[in-house]
């Protein structure tokens, strides 16, 4: 049975064309590192022994993600001896699936793919788009655990549950029927649920009910567009959709803590509960005015997000337009703008916020300002340059001949085709912004303080750095876990509208 | 033209000459060029208006353009102006009105009239043997004659200075750099003013508390200035950012270039200690992982330095402090100038964002030139894999790199006011951050400007480094 004429190369295209076995892989080593680091906080030393809660979570990781490397030494069995993976290796991928369950995104995200032999984009978007309605659902299920819930705690569970179930049969049926060019016409209905679900704040959701609507209208007359493109390569990234899922997990937790979650519980004193240490009510602990952190942090992901989806949008829309004027007109008009934007660019970002804040005052909306205003440049010369270049292809001097005016050659002809480096820049400079804005809040410019934002409770907590340091910790893993995310997002996209792969 | 022939021997007046016509084509250069060499200019403009009258161009032009009015050349343009005009807005669908037609046809004709005119007198011009005069070919004959050069060299000496830079790519680029440079540290002074001139802020409310008399307000703000009008205030910082005297700040009654001079040594040692030490750690890494693409050594120094680009300098500061000063006592938590120890921690968080950007620019630069086709040549020749990374691949891939270490680091200087303020270091950025909240606005004014010029500064050093580093600029240089 064995080959064994195969050479060392063959046997290493053989693994490293295969994508479940790089995945496997990832997702096995991660969850063990996450299992130990679990585990290792878990331990207390001074008594020798284990917190509950920590000490289940970290055997369930070390479980999924042992079981995940067998996993990957069966696939990889399989791979070099018959270079495909078996039937029976595809079937342990349903072993893997209750590993969402525990959490472990890595895993089950790594089993979804291995059930399924032919992927596609919408039916990742689908995997995901579950994955996330469950991820939320079981975050605010710790709610239960409190004294008291929010008055829409009920009936927002039971809007998540239903939207989950939306998205589990959605699923089932994009397994089934998602991979045709012509899919059947009732899926019509699936595609407005999923819409429905959407609502929820859930992106993959949205993406994948546009996409079966553009395939439903499509009829498989075109090869597709552009955008299902996009996704089709994006979603073969695993890092990048894990990056957008957790961002989508935040914005969902963002909308859905709107009826789920009590504010109270973030800004009201409680001097009963001074700085406890994380506890089945309070899984994160409570501050120096016994304030949940949980809490807290869920809802410093709202502000977060708002403020850094804000000083992303705002300067990519001024920059943009600038960028664009300049290289269209070119001659006095380039060299006028960017003149004036090179003065803009010499100062460096946080000091230029620093100085407008100084003038201003600190606040919320000047945080935004102030961070807008000091990234104008660097989308205006990233736009300058995608204009310069669209404006010498030849169907925009079709178009010129053809006597179209100026802006309907701008802005029908030139911005729709410079707008993809656009996209990875403001995806990459996003999680720089969530950065500054905790930086700035940090040193009392940024978000006013009794605002729950990250970098206030991290200021908080510093205070408390040597004897409860869980309150500066946890706000500086959401930061980083969602500048990350951004970041392995953009890094995705980037590889997914690389104009070179074209 | 005796002057012409004469000249044709004369090299230095010749090089001289063209130099001379090449700056005049510039804008910009044939401003600085006439203005430097006022005395000589006015010189040189009379004589040319009294060669163009002696030489009688001015009668031959206007009897040629008499001579085509009187042919109808002109009628004869108008009309075909008119025809040509006016299928095109048939063509395009376009309505137009009949007088608009009739301007914009006669513009037309104009210009063609014009082109016709200056075509026959330098035909004309041909035919008498004599090209027609410019002023360049006046300073040309004018030099031609060794004192006359020895006169102009006396009276517009600024100008050969200039004409001596612009001879020179290189010296010339890098004035053109350091001018440009000047202009945007202005913009910057001008702009980090007005924004703290338009202030709704009061510093004088702020700093004397609210008991404070309108007499005690005005003093105050006639004291420091404030009273002046924007213009006046504006010049006085100006003048002040250049002769390093801003004043006295408003807390303290220090003064602000002292206190900078203090204070910014500190933060440029850090940051540039963590610019060298990012740099020698992040370039082998990215190489490394750019030779082996997608193996597990790049995954993983991929993974570690997207990290490191994501952790914000705050919490990594907390989080070392929490680790290696209070859970183990190996570094002290804030810095003191006389203890290298406590400079370990905050150069490594200032310099983790760092290393990751560089590494991760260093692995992208590397991998786009190592497919490139003259490294394939370069392998197809039997080079070894080492030769051809490091003698061709290594060099051009640096460039970019540069760009990145050079915008990482004004970023860094910039951004250094958290980290000081995390180890409790009497630097720039934390000088700045506790002045905003009066605002105490000649201390923001020069710490942001100095640091301003400063970055600027490596910036003109990074875009030398350039020239020194890619041979394909450095001839572009020259050529332009």
């Amino acid at each position: 049975m064995k080959n064994v004429s195969l050479t060392k190369q063959e046997m290493n295209f053989r693994l490293k064309s295969n994508p479940e076995y790089g995945q496997a892989s990832f997702a096995g080593l991660i969850s063990l590192a996450l299992a130990v680091l679990l585990l290792w906080n878990a331990y207390s030393p001074a008594d020798g022994s284990f917190k509950a809660v920590g000490l289940g979570a970290g055997i369930a990781f070390g479980l999924f993600g042992l079981l995940q490397l067998a996993v990957w030494y069966l696939i990889r069995t399989n791979l070099i001896r018959h270079a495909a993976i078996g039937k029976a290796t595809r079937g342990l991928g349903f072993l893997l699936l209750p590993s969402l369950f525990t959490g472990n995104v890595f895993v089950a995200s790594t089993a979804f793919h291995l059930v399924k032999k032919k992927k596609y984009a919408a039916y990742t978007l689908a995997v995901y788009s579950f994955m996330t309605t469950v991820l939320v659902f079981g975050v605010t299920a710790l709610n239960l655990f409190k004294p008291y819930v929010a008055n829409g705690f009920l009936s927002g569970m039971t809007l998540l549950l239903i939207a989950g179930f939306i998205q589990l049969i959605a699923l089932l049926l994009i397994a089934k029927y998602g991979g045709e060019a012509v899919i059947p016409r009732w899926m019509a209905i699936v595609a407005i649920a999923l819409l429905a679900t959407a609502a929820t704040g859930n992106l993959f959701s949205l993406f994948l009910s546009l996409m079966l609507f553009a395939k439903l209208r499509n009829r498989g007359f075109t090869s597709g567009s552009r955008f299902g493109d996009v996704f089709e390569r994006l979603s073969r990234s695993s890092t990048s959709m894990l990056g957008l899922l957790f961002v989508t997990f935040l914005l969902t937790l963002s909308i859905t803590s709107l009826i789920t979650f009590d504010y109270g519980l973030a800004i009201d004193n409680n001097y009963s509960a001074i700085l406890q240490s994380p506890t089945a009510e309070y899984p994160l602990g409570t501050d120096n005015y016994g304030r949940d952190l949980f809490s807290r942090i869920v809802f410093g992901a709202r502000i977060s997000l708002i403020v850094g989806f804000l000083t992303t949008l705002i300067p990519l829309l001024i920059g943009g337009l600038l960028g664009a004027l300049s290289g269209y007109y070119g001659k006095r008009t380039d060299n006028l703008i960017m003149r004036a934007l090179d003065v803009l660019y010499a100062v460096p970002a946080i000091l230029l916020a620093i100085a407008i804040i100084a003038a201003f005052g600190a606040g919320t909306v000047n945080l935004i300002i102030a961070l807008s205003v000091s990234s104008i440049p660097t989308y205006a010369r990233t736009m300058r340059a995608n204009v310069l270049q669209v404006s010498t292809l030849e169907y925009v001097q079709a178009a010129r001949a053809f006597g179209s005016n100026d802006w309907i050659i701008l802005f029908k002809h030139i911005l729709p085709n410079s707008v993809a480096p656009m996209i990875v820049q403001s995806t990459l400079t996003i999680g720089s912004a969530v950065i500054s804005t905790s930086s700035l809040s940090f040193l009392g410019l940024g978000v006013e303080p009794h605002i729950p934002e990250w970098g206030n409770i991290l200021k908080l907590g510093s205070a408390y750095l040597e004897t409860h340091s869980f309150t500066a910790i946890y706000p500086g893993l959401a930061i980083i876990l969602l500048v990350l995310s951004f970041n392995f997002l953009g890094d995705g996209l980037r590889d997914a509208l690389d104009p070179k792969l074209d | 033209m005796t002057g012409h022939v004469a000249s044709r021997k004369n090299g230095i007046a010749d090089g001289m000459a063209s130099l001379y016509r090449k700056m005049l084509l510039h804008p910009s250069y044939r401003f600085l060029l006439l203005v430097l060499g006022a005395p000589l200019t006015i010189l040189l403009y009379l004589l040319h208006r009294h060669r163009l009258t002696k030489g009688g161009y001015r009668t031959i032009t206007e009897a040629i353009s008499k001579e085509l009015l009187q042919s109808g050349l002109r009628d004869e343009l108008l009309q075909e102006a008119r025809e040509q005009i006016s299928r095109k807005h048939i063509f395009f669908g376009k309505k137009t009105g009949k007088e608009e037609l009739e301007k914009e046809a006669s513009a037309l004709a104009d210009t063609r009239f014009n082109a016709r005119a200056r075509e026959q007198l330098a035909r004309k011009l041909e035919e008498a043997d004599s090209p027609r005069l410019s002023f360049a070919d006046t300073y040309h004959d004018f030099i031609s004659h060794p004192g006359y050069f020895a006169l102009s060299l006396v009276i517009g000496f600024p100008m050969y200075l200039l004409m001596a830079l612009y001879a020179n790519p290189y010296l010339k680029y890098i004035a053109e750099r350091l001018v440009m440079t000047v202009f945007v540290i202005l913009g910057v002074a001008v702009l980090v003013f007005t924004i703290l001139y338009v202030s709704p802020m009061n510093p004088a409310a702020n700093l004397l508390g609210e008991t404070a008399t309108a007499e005690q307000i005005a003093a105050f703000n006639a004291v420091y200035g404030l009273d002046q009008p924007y213009l006046v205030q504006l010049w006085q910082s100006i003048k002040g950012i250049i002769t390093f005297d801003l004043g006295k700040s408003f807390v303290g009654n220090e003064l602000v270039a002292t206190a900078i001079s203090n204070k910014f040594p500190i933060t440029l040692t850090l940051s540039v200690v963590a610019t060298l030490i990012a740099v020698v750690i992040a370039l082998p890494i990215g190489i490394i992982s750019a030779t082996r693409p997608n193996s597990f050594f790049d995954y993983t120094f991929m993974f570690i330095a997207l990290l490191g680009l994501s952790i914000p300098n705050f919490w990594q500061g907390l989080i070392f402090i929490l680790n290696f000063s209070i859970k183990l006592p190996w570094f002290p938590a804030t810095y003191n100038p006389n203890n290298w120890m406590s400079a370990v921690m905050p150069i490594v968080v200032l310099g983790t964002g760092f290393t990751a950007a560089v590494a991760r620019m260093t692995r992208s630069s590397t991998l786009e030139v190592i497919h490139e086709d003259y490294i394939t040549t370069a392998k197809a020749k039997g080079l070894r894999n080492g030769q051809v990374l490091w003698k061709h691949a290594i060099g051009n891939a640096l460039i970019p790199i540069i760009t990145v270490i050079g915008l990482m680091f004004g970023g860094m200087l910039g951004g250094a006011a958290v980290t000081e303020k995390v180890f409790n270091i009497s630097g720039i950025g934390s000088y700045i951050v506790d002045r905003q909240f009066i605002p105490d606005i000649p201390a923001i004014m020069g710490g942001v400007v100095y640091v301003a010029i400063t970055i600027s500064i490596v910036n003109v050093i990074v875009d030398l480094l350039y020239a020194f580093f890619d041979p394909r600029i450095r001839s572009k240089m020259k050529q332009y």
